[in-house]
């Protein structure tokens, strides 16, 4: 074979060889281009999500009480943080934090699959540019510009608003919370800023841009700035919210001073709530709960001697809202039950009962005591309500619990009509149904004691007069004299009076306030209100109280009630509204282990309306 | 066939009975060639603006290099055209000598990179003697497998053809040593390439890649080559493999390379490569930035330049009258062809990943500057060649040697 065969040869392999390289490249590039450039634009680009800033909380007068303030934090991956030691180590020193405070938070998170997890937010500048020349040696650590929120008015009013906090992994996986979260997110986790978190939140922006292999950015390819939440202008009035609670304050401090009747015992007065409602409208003016706590320590994360502190029993749970959680009414219950006695003519406004300390109704095995041991002598429904006479209402409630055998429960009807059992649907988070007893309630709940779960006519008795088994909250209590307030109508509780969106546009006002007519019969609404109004007059279970206030210029209709809890001291309530004629406001005050609603309780409510009216000024 | 080139005729058949013998030169291969290298020194550039983390910090740090080299690479050129290559041949003994003692100081003085002890550093730059070797290699087995006087043309003795193994082996363990396997397949290949095209009996050829092949089973047996070292090479044969390793460069080259579809995103705008996606994308993936920024387009006129540029080789040596000379061009046309098809195969996942530059166009001195002087060599068979007699082989002027 001569070499020009060869090299012929060799000349028809060459252009075999590099055809095949042309026909690769063809299938590569013009083939499957398309399929290789997305993933080739996928593969380089990242988004990073902006925070949007949450929306501000206003009070009804457009005082501002919550904003968010950006601030910048620390987050880091918890996978690419985790084994190094050295890096650990430097970011403790940068950030003044234990090293292995560092390394727990990050292996909780790690543990539970969090992408990032928030190392410490509101670092200051000094540190933020050391962390940033230290980025090589701080692998998988980024600073993050996030929104936290700043309370003007600190403490008050903190069990309406809530608090803010990161989201955990729990909510991140379930449906409330859908793909719009990501791990590191603030949201409201109490108050109202767990009710209105859709509203507040706002919209995340987003930056999409290139990164080398190593993660760095490179390049923006797009971006979406973030849109802030909406505002909220809430009912309370931030003056009068902190009059209340100063008020609230300054009476269980004095009332703590106070001893046992006949005793060297202390009341205790663990807590206390008082609700200030607009009588016109359902509008929540003040909600105060006491003991309370700043929201702003769980701003950027709470600390764990902080966060012990809330949850000890000794500190009385200063988390709790008291006033939507429920207890024993007492005597400020009796108005359901006159009510409910004049409707179903057990008695007349003119029928008098006659109270001798102690009443037989259920038989003489069964001698059911007045809180008066002397008796007050014949009375008609109005002075019952004004001496709060039990031996009264226990005629009531039996012969309410007689009327056709009770088969309809005709207290606990009436009960349920005022708004108790039920939620009154305020915007908040963690309202109590509450709890009005009935049949079927105690076989359920006695069913393992059989012998319990018959009603008993002792049951309508003693819950005639809000003890027993009876459970309402301070706002069902308030929603209730608002209804005799204002003949039947029942407006439903609520805290927010406007929502604006950013560009100052309302996105839902006047339509929050809902109201229904529950049909009740004004004359007897009339006739409970006669006795409501001499308990604040001379002679009147919070005559005392009243003594300074002009209830001639200014009727007060108003209730007191102190209840008996098994071991424990005496339950304080003081349900009222005013003006008689025009009523404007419903005040309710309650306060827990502080003996007599009339010498404690009331004195609030007092002092409450004094502001009000601007008596004092 | 040759070109007249515009007006100037500077290249024209020669008619040694007509007129008097002048120097010609073959202005269009040494052009393609140059575009070629300054292509690349403009793709390495666009591959390097971009700095590589903990590398240099000056963006324009390789494409001055490159040019540097480019310059230097074109010199040589040059100066060599002035050396009649048959004077070359009388000397061959000098490059197999520094070439095999190049490879073994390597050995000793040379430092790893990539797990290979492959260059050596000279103080001023570091070097790559088996790239240089390859063209030391290609004139002594040229040297060895010419023809002497009375030669038959199509005849390779049993003598010359060991010889000339012995010459390659040396060569090829000195480089498996460091070890290079890669650059060691590229000296076989010319080798065997060279052997082909001497007119050796094709049992010779046969032999010898049966041996290849034994060799190769064998030192896998006896784990010389290691699995994982084989697992990389053949990584290509499995193209789900994505992740880790060889896998990652083949595949992030393949998505460079096919995103750039049929236009590419423009010189300068290759993202996937430009951020560094594509490990070694400015040296041995230097491919992948042409095919994502210049496309299809781009990729078919690279391929079809090195295809005129080989062809010219192998025409060269087939024009050829003297055996030496037509051995030498072959040898540097099958060391283009078998670098160009490996390397621009392993980019696109069709030929195994094993490190080779491209010539002309990966960052590097060491492969530009002994790529020009495989040029060089070509330029001077086609500047000194004779008429051919047809079929004939001519005699070499000094063929006394063997």
């Amino acid at each position: 074979m001569n070499s020009n065969i060869r090299f012929k040869i060799i000349i028809y392999f060459t252009i075999g060889l590099l055809f095949a390289l042309l026909l690769r490249l063809y299938y590569l590039q013009i083939i499957s281009g398309e399929t290789f450039a997305e993933m080739a634009s996928e593969s380089v680009s990242r988004r990073t999500e902006i925070a949007a800033p949450r929306g501000n909380i206003y009070d009804r007068n457009g005082k501002l009480i919550v904003k968010s303030i950006p601030v910048s934090a620390i987050a880091a991956q918890p996978h690419l943080l985790l084994n190094n030691d050295e890096a650990i180590e430097l970011l403790s020193d940068y950030l003044d934090i234990p090293a292995d405070d560092i390394r727990e938070k990050l292996e909780n998170a790690n543990i539970s699959y969090l992408e990032r997890v928030f190392i410490k937010t509101g670092i200051d500048k000094p540190t933020m540019i050391k962390i940033k020349e230290s980025n090589n040696r701080l692998p998988g650590v980024e600073i993050v510009d996030i929104y936290l929120r700043e309370y003007n008015y600190g403490v008050l009013a903190s069990h309406i608003l809530g608090y803010t906090g990161e989201i955990n992994e729990e909510k991140l996986e379930s449906d409330l919370y859908s793909d719009d979260y990501s791990g590191g997110d603030q949201i409201g986790l109490t108050g109202l800023e767990e009710q209105y978190e859709n509203i507040l939140r706002g919209e995340k922006g987003e930056i999409v841009y290139e990164v080398d292999p190593i993660g760095r950015p490179v390049r923006v390819i797009e971006e979406s700035a973030a849109v802030s939440g909406n505002d909220l202008y809430l009912t309370i009035d931030i003056d009068l919210q902190k009059i209340t609670e100063e008020i609230l304050y300054n009476q269980i401090m004095a009332v703590r001073e106070k001893t046992l009747k006949n005793s060297d015992e202390h009341y205790i007065v663990p807590g206390g709530a008082v609700v200030v409602l607009n009588a016109k409208n359902g509008e929540v003016l003040s909600m105060a709960s006491f003991p309370t706590y700043d929201p702003g320590i769980f701003s950027g994360g709470i600390s764990s001697q902080d966060w012990e502190y809330l949850r000890k029993d000794e500190n009385c749970f200063p988390l709790n809202n008291r006033a939507i959680m429920s207890y024993a009414p007492g005597s400020v219950f009796k108005v359901v039950t006159a009510y409910g006695g004049l409707e179903e003519n057990i008695v007349s406004e003119y029928t008098s009962i006659s109270c001798s300390g102690i009443w037989y109704g259920l038989g003489s095995d069964f001698p059911k005591l007045c809180w008066k041991k002397s008796g007050h002598g014949s009375l008609s429904i109005r002075a019952a309500i004004n001496n709060s006479c039990d031996i009264f209402f226990y005629t009531l409630g039996y012969g309410l619990f007689v009327k056709m055998d009770n088969i309809e429960e005709l207290l606990q009807k009436y009960s349920r009509l005022f708004g108790f059992g039920d939620y009154t649907g305020i915007d908040l988070p963690t309202e109590d149904k509450g709890r009005v007893p009935d049949r079927e309630w105690k076989k359920e709940y006695f069913k393992e004691r059989i012998e319990n779960t018959v009603w008993f006519p002792g049951d309508t008795v003693n819950m005639s007069i809000g003890q027993g088994d009876l459970l309402v909250t301070p706002l069902q209590m308030a929603m209730a004299y608002s209804i005799i307030a204002n003949r039947g109508i029942q407006y439903q509780p609520h805290l927010i009076k406007e929502i604006m969106d950013q560009y100052g546009n309302t996105r839902a006002g006047d339509t929050i306030s809902n109201w229904k007519d529950i049909e009740l019969d004004e004359y007897y609404l009339e006739v409970i209100e006669d006795g409501l109004e001499m308990v604040t007059n001379p002679g009147g279970t919070a005559g005392y109280t009243f003594r300074n206030f002009p209830t001639g210029q200014i009727p007060i209709a108003g209730k007191t009630g102190t209840v008996e809890v098994y071991g424990k001291q005496d339950y304080a309530w003081f349900a009222s509204y005013g003006p008689i004629g025009s009523p404007e406001y419903v005040v309710v005050v309650f306060l827990e282990q502080a003996g007599g609603g009339g010498s404690n309780a009331s004195p609030i409510a007092e002092k409450i309306y004094r502001y009000l009216f601007g008596l004092d000024q | 066939m040759y070109y007249n080139i515009g007006k100037n005729n500077m290249s024209r058949e020669l008619d040694l009975s007509k007129r008097r013998r002048r120097i010609k030169f073959d202005i269009l291969f040494f052009l393609s060639v140059l575009v070629l290298a300054s292509f690349g020194v403009l793709v390495i550039y666009s591959a390097t603006r971009s700095l590589i983390p903990g590398g240099e910090t000056d963006p324009q740090h390789y494409l001055k290099r490159q040019a540097l080299f480019l310059g230097a690479g074109v010199f040589l050129f040059a100066v060599l055209q002035f050396i009649n290559y048959r004077k070359i041949k009388h000397f061959w003994w000098i490059p197999a000598v520094i070439g095999i003692l190049s490879l073994a100081a390597v050995l000793i003085f040379g430092y790893e990179v990539n797990g290979s002890k492959s260059w050596i550093d000279l103080g001023l730059f570091p070097i790559q003697p088996s790239e240089f070797a390859k063209i030391f290699m290609i004139i002594t087995l040229a040297a060895i497998l010419s023809k002497k006087r009375n030669e038959k043309a199509n005849h390779i003795s049993f003598k010359k053809v060991i010889f000339s193994a012995a010459a390659a082996v040396i060569f090829i363990v000195l480089v498996l040593l460091e070890p290079d396997f890669g650059t060691a397949l590229i000296f076989l290949v010319i080798f065997i390439g060279m052997l082909f095209i001497s007119g050796a009996n094709f049992f010779y050829v046969l032999s010898a890649l049966i041996i290849t092949a034994g060799g190769f089973v064998g030192a896998l047996q006896m784990g010389i080559i290691k699995q994982y070292q084989l697992d990389r090479i053949l990584i290509f044969l499995r193209p789900d493999v994505s992740i880790g390793g060889a896998g990652y460069n083949l595949y992030q080259s393949k998505m460079a390379i096919g995103s750039g579809g049929l236009a590419g995103k423009g010189l300068f705008l290759g993202i996937n490569t430009n951020l560094n996606y594509v490990p070694e994308h400015h040296t041995d993936f230097i491919f992948s930035v042409i095919g994502e920024e210049l496309g299809f387009i781009g990729g078919f006129l690279v391929i079809m330049m090195f295809g005129f540029i080989i062809w010219r080789c192998f025409h060269i040596a087939s024009r050829s009258n003297n055996s030496f000379g037509l051995l030498m061009a072959a040898g540097v046309g099958f060391m283009v062809l078998i670098q160009t098809v490996i390397n621009i195969g392993m980019t696109i996942g069709i030929m195994p990943i094993i490190g080779i530059p491209l010539p002309f166009l990966s960052s590097g001195g060491s492969s530009l500057i002994s790529t020009f002087l495989g040029m060089a060599l070509v330029s001077n068979v086609f500047i000194y060649k004779e008429e051919r007699r047809d079929h004939e082989i001519a005699y070499d002027d000094f063929s006394d040697e063997l």
